[in-house]
């Protein structure tokens, strides 16, 4: 078949010495990156351009620049186990469980689940990516601003699973993220919204500075509270690898995630987030110890692991079938390509198919790469947390200070940092989950705008979300998380009652 | 002794945050180890930089403003002894980026790309800037101008811009704008008003999800500039109906201009040139005037340009500084007449 020809022969080109070297140091490059916070793939993409037009091969080029890419996503956990410092959107979900494993003496094993799980969802991905690319980008053409809407509204539904035990603290959560994210220019009208005439907040505020300032500041400020943790964060470290019945947890989940975040990653913008989000909703739905979740079930680090990483395998469908970039990393590969005068697009695995297969197949080969990189570092990650808090807190806001100032450059954002560092200290004090405030904080915008887009082009007329099956099927979704999560409240209050 | 370590845990942290907001009366400068040395006294001899500089792209990553900075980072160190640092600063529609620029110092090392685009002559008529599209930069030189092409999707039932104006009479027709109020929807606007039809301009966030939109075929019609839009015709998902140029394009010479079609509209395009801050001496804007003539003249840079669908227009400070004055003025006409407010 033309595909296994196509495949055979990308993988001749990637397993050349010069693709080889590339890849890895993409990885590395990606992975190291991922575990700074701050500096994001896109950003290093960026600083990358000019050298890699010196590279002369397209194909190495996009070898390069997506091993950056889909390596980060593998770092971006490490952090968020060890420190509960998430580096992007899809890793808030990793936080939850996995820094409850890292204070258990389980950091070991939840590191190396995510390495696994990503392997495992990464090399799926790039399987889907072979086999069924084209119909599956047709598939994300269809999403319009009425099936985004419709999606969405689903994740924030999803999200309300986040709120570990009281779901009207979730549900306050939840709208606070809402409301942080309305600040800001409004991308319909372009007003301004609750700036208080200050520059610095014309965009909004930021994901990253958001999340590391509830996250990590948040904890760090809460910790210094408690007089017996200045000696040590964890009191041992367990082993390294999962156990027997750990693994078994996680198969499932992993497969499971894998599929979801590769089907959820294809749609333009709408990615990782979702996925994770999904998989962590739908492993909590269907496990047999519910309870755990949030407390350090390993299944809630295996599932939206793999599915961030399947999602991110699968924004680069849409870039090699169509020419259509999902996000600004991969726009930036999108641009690099093009001034090169290799046009993304449909004809793209006709036109140039060594880019085409040569990246493909070198996915495969990162994916084990970045495997072989990362297991071997969880024994010296985990060193980490030997280190007593009263040094690694203050390394810790160092580094998040650093992020923050470097990526923005405005000092202004520093204070944004704290400030909701401070948010984050009376969020935990008075026992209110964090999971729900960035996950409606990233949705809330997109709720926002699908459903003024979509009424717009229906010129007001609601039936736009109805008429369109996509749209219909989601909105369905909606409805039936909703009733049953009613029903079920309505049935235990008459349980309680009746007793 | 744990009192004496919960001190210095706190005391730590509270260090070390007062460092990272330490230096507040620093301007926001980008990331280029930019100090603020003052611009070189000798009057006498030709200015040229001494260490990296920054170009600003007010916009977010693979748009035809960051792809044009990118051919000219390609071919720049050819020209300049210094290296070029490219920094994607989207936000504010455009405004954040510029911002940064306008209050930068005069000094040489930060510039931005895309001066002359809507979002300096048309917006900052709808609502109030934090900067001055005139007063607060000195243009350096325009290398580029983004023609408005309109785009159905491959498999829409219109033929042509006739078709489409007239099918807007009847039915609802859909337009995908890649934001609000920039040269998009005032374009769209403008068509409109001409052919006396009906469209809806849908704003995106951006070009990239607006022709994410066209190819998908969630609206009717969509403007956009080539370079975000050929790779697309190229590949069979786009029809192009229209240019809104005076003058047919000559690397499209199949595609009729509105004027043809009997729509009185016309634009040039969006202009994409250099600018710095205003109050730059006159020996630095002359090392970059030439600069970027050199550059425009590179036929490396003009591969890449072809290779981007961006036709290579330079004109030097002087001529570019007309050019936008009279062009605002014309916007300014153009919005009075559209009725165009931002509630």
């Amino acid at each position: 078949m033309e595909i296994f020809q196509g495949l055979i022969d990308g993988f001749g080109i990637a397993l050349g010495a010069n693709n080889l070297l590339f890849a890895f140091l993409g990885a590395l490059l990606g992975t190291a990156i991922g575990v700074l916070p701050g500096l994001g793939p896109a950003g290093t993409i960026s600083l990358l351009l000019p050298v890699v037009y010196q590279m002369g091969s397209s194909t190495t080029t996009v070898i390069f620049l997506a091993g950056i890419y889909y390596g980060s996503m593998y770092g971006g956990s490490t952090t968020s186990i060890l420190l509960n410092l998430p580096g992007e959107a899809a890793s808030v979900i990793t936080t939850l469980d996995g820094y409850q494993m890292a204070q258990k003496g389980r950091a070991g094993a939840a590191l190396s689940i995510a390495a696994i799980g990503s392997f495992i969802a990464g090399t799926i991905g790039v399987i889907g990516l072979t086999f069924i690319a084209p119909p599956l980008a047709e598939f994300a053409l269809s999403f319009g601003p009425p099936e985004y809407f419709s999606l969405t509204l689903v994740g924030l539904v999803l999200a309300v699973f986040l709120s570990g035990s009281s779901v009207s603290k979730g549900l306050l959560t939840l709208a606070l993220g809402m409301i942080l994210a309305s600040v800001g220019l409004d991308p319909i009208t372009g007003k301004l919204r609750f700036t208080f005439a200050s520059v610095g907040l014309q965009s909004g505020f930021d994901f990253t500075t958001l999340a590391m300032g509830i996250f990590g500041l948040g904890e760090i400020f809460y910790n210094l509270e408690q007089s017996d943790v200045m000696g040590t964060v964890t009191t041992k470290i367990g082993r390294l690898f999962p156990t027997a019945s750990e693994w078994v947890q996680s198969r499932w989940a992993i497969l499971r995630g894998s599929i979801m975040g590769f089907v959820v990653g294809i749609l333009p913008g709408g990615g990782g987030v979702l996925g994770s989000l999904a998989s962590y909703a739908v492993e909590q739905k269907l496990s047999k110890h519910p309870e755990e979740f949030g407390k350090g079930a390993i299944a809630g680090v295996a599932g939206p692991e793999s599915a961030n990483n399947a999602a991110s395998t699968a924004s680069f469908i849409p870039l090699l079938t169509l020419g259509i970039p999902s996000n600004s990393s991969i726009a930036m590969i999108f641009a690099a390509l093009l001034i090169q005068g290799v046009t993304p697009g449909p004809f793209l695995i006709v036109e140039h198919p060594e880019v085409f297969w040569g990246v493909t197949a070198s996915m495969y080969i990162g994916n084990v790469m970045l495997l072989i990189l990362n297991l071997p570092l969880v024994g010296l990650w985990v060193q980490l947390l030997k280190v007593p808090f009263n040094i690694l807190g203050p390394v810790v806001v160092l580094l998040t200070v650093i992020g923050v100032y470097s990526t923005s450059n405005d000092v202004f954002q520093v204070f944004v940092l704290i400030f909701f560092g401070v948010v984050g200290y009376f969020m935990r004090k008075f026992r209110f989950e964090p999971g729900p405030l960035p996950m409606a904080f990233v949705l809330a915008p997109m709720i926002e705008n699908s459903v003024r887009q979509s009424l717009l082009m229906s010129r007001g007329s609601l039936g736009i979300f109805v008429e369109r099956p996509i749209s219909a099927v989601l909105l369905g979704v909606f409805a039936i998380m909703v009733i049953s999560q009613l029903v079920k409240a309505l049935r235990s209050r008459k349980r309680s009652a009746a007793i | 002794m744990k009192r004496f370590h919960k001190a210095m845990g706190v005391a730590l942290t509270a260090a070390l945050l007062l460092a990272g907001c330490g230096g507040a009366k620093k301007e926001a400068t980008p990331p280029a180890g930019n100090t603020t040395t003052p611009a070189p006294a000798a009057q006498a001899k030709a200015w040229a930089p001494e260490k990296p500089v920054t170009m600003i792209v007010p916009y977010s990553a693979g748009g035809s403003t960051d792809v044009l900075a990118r051919v000219v980072e390609k071919v720049w160190s050819k020209h300049v002894s210094v290296p070029l640092t490219v920094v994607n600063k989207p936000g504010a529609s455009g405004w954040e980026g510029r911002d940064t620029v306008a209050k930068a110092k005069p000094d040489g090392y930060t510039m931005f790309m895309g001066y002359g685009s809507g979002e300096d002559l048309i917006a900052p008529q709808l609502r109030t800037a934090t900067f001055d599209p005139i007063k607060d930069f000195t243009p350096i030189s325009l290398l580029s101008a983004h023609s408005v092409l309109f785009v159905v999707p491959a498999d829409s039932p219109y033929k042509t811009m006739q078709e489409l104006m007239a099918a807007s009479k009847t039915k609802p027709v859909n337009a995908a704008l890649s934001g609000v109020g920039n040269l998009m929807d005032i374009s769209v606007r403008a068509l409109a008003k001409a052919a006396g039809a009906e469209i809806t301009g849908v704003p995106f966030a951006g070009g990239g999800p607006a022709t994410t939109a066209m190819v998908g075929g969630q609206v009717d019609v969509g403007p956009g500039h080539p370079s975000e839009l050929m790779p697309h015709v190229k590949g069979g998902r786009l029809r192009i109906l229209a240019t809104a140029t005076p003058e047919r394009d000559p690397s499209l010479p199949d595609v009729p201009t509105l004027k043809e079609l009997g729509i009185n509209f016309t634009n040039p395009g969006s202009l994409k040139g250099v600018a710095m801050p205003k109050g730059t001496p006159a020996e630095i804007v002359k090392f970059y005037e030439d600069t970027f003539k050199k550059i425009s003249e590179d036929p490396d840079f003009k591969k890449g340009m072809a290779d981007a669908f961006q036709p290579v227009i330079y004109k030097n400070s002087a001529d570019f500084g007309a050019l936008i004055k009279s062009t605002f003025d014309t916007y300014t006409q153009m919005i009075k007449d559209l009725n165009i407010t931002v509630k």
